[in-house]
């Protein structure tokens, strides 16, 4: 089964290098989809051998994630995995999350930090914000997940074809796992580390994906 | 008396400057016949703003008849932000699909 690697990026000069490096021989292609970064981001991820899109303008992480994959489904892929770019996530965890698409036993998978590995995830994003997600998925959406803001997940080339991500910026979380229940795909989660660097999703962030998800209904 | 004969003076100059833009083509000919339309009701507003006032004590309103017709304007002005943002989505899904395209043909 061919595995495909997506990783979205923007301003990730830093890691974009090393990250490629640690997840290029766990899989089969390794796409980065620059998403108009300003930094050097573009030119040293072209250097590390990886396919390499380019958006002429900015558009979001859910943009550079659904571009990532119209490129693999049009190249063969049978599984698609969306990983950050900011190093937050480990390589070698791939294989764990794409285990149970290669078993014929799910057609999703979402990393969950709550599952038992370790993440020293700030404690006002552990407390207040990660609840708080959790219970508007449950109560608006029906949706019940460990953890549904997680944006390292792996996909069938079939859910990766019928999911179009349609919203840009970050409410594309949402948006997946949304999608998976309508569809009614056999979902598993497993268990995956992240390190943070940085808070990563801030309050105003939860806000905007509220906002984001809100417009994206009224527009249809 | 003043105010009116001010407003109407206002409306009047809107509407030559309408007529300008449909004739050097600036516009398209529903925008100006909806902004032709919108300009008339106003101006006739402004000349049966008494009778305006009947009606709208009539309808149990307290305030007077302008300031009914400031109420209106407002919801009407809501109305049209909401609808400019809806179709800023939309133009920003077309952007999104184009660079996306641009991106996958390279």
């Amino acid at each position: 089964m061919k595995v495909f690697c997506v990783i979205p990026a923007y301003n990730e000069a830093r890691s974009i290098v090393s990250v490629v490096g640690r997840v290029k021989p766990l899989v089969d292609e390794v796409i980065v989809v620059d998403d108009h970064s300003s930094d050097k981001t573009l030119e040293l991820a072209q250097k590390t051998g990886a396919i390499v899109l380019h958006h002429i303008i900015n558009r979001g992480q859910g943009a550079a994630l659904q571009t990532g994959n119209d490129y693999a489904l049009r190249h063969g892929a049978d599984i698609i995995v969306h990983f950050d770019a900011d190093g937050q996530f480990l390589a070698e965890e791939i294989k764990d999350i794409v285990q149970p698409i290669k078993n014929n036993q799910a057609d999703i998978v979402f990393g969950s930090r709550f599952l038992g590995k370790k993440s020293n995830l700030p404690k006002f994003k552990k407390n207040i914000i990660m609840p708080l997600a959790k219970l508007i998925n449950k109560v608006f959406f029906n949706i019940n997940l460990s953890d549904p803001q997680n944006g390292f997940r792996a996909m069938s080339a079939l859910v990766a074809s019928e999911i179009r991500i349609e919203n840009d910026g970050m409410a594309h979380c949402n948006e997946i796992l949304i999608k998976s229940f309508k569809n009614k795909y056999r979902i598993q989660e497993v268990p995956i580390t992240v390190i943070y660097h940085e808070f990563g999703q801030k309050f105003s962030g939860g806000i905007r994906i509220i906002k984001d998800l809100i417009y994206k209904k009224l527009t249809k | 008396m003043f105010q009116q004969v001010f407003a109407l003076l206002i409306i009047v100059f809107f509407l030559t400057r309408l007529i300008n833009q449909k004739k050097k083509n600036q516009i398209t000919k529903n925008e100006s016949i909806f902004w032709f339309i919108f300009w008339i009701l106003a101006a006739l507003a402004v000349i049966f703003l008494k009778t305006i006032d009947k009606v709208v004590a009539a309808l149990g309103f307290s305030g007077s008849g302008i300031n009914f017709l400031l109420y209106i304007a407002v919801m009407i002005l809501f109305y049209f932000i909401f609808k400019m943002r809806l179709k800023m989505v939309k133009i920003e899904k077309d952007i999104t699909n184009i660079t996306r395209e641009v991106a996958l043909r390279k």
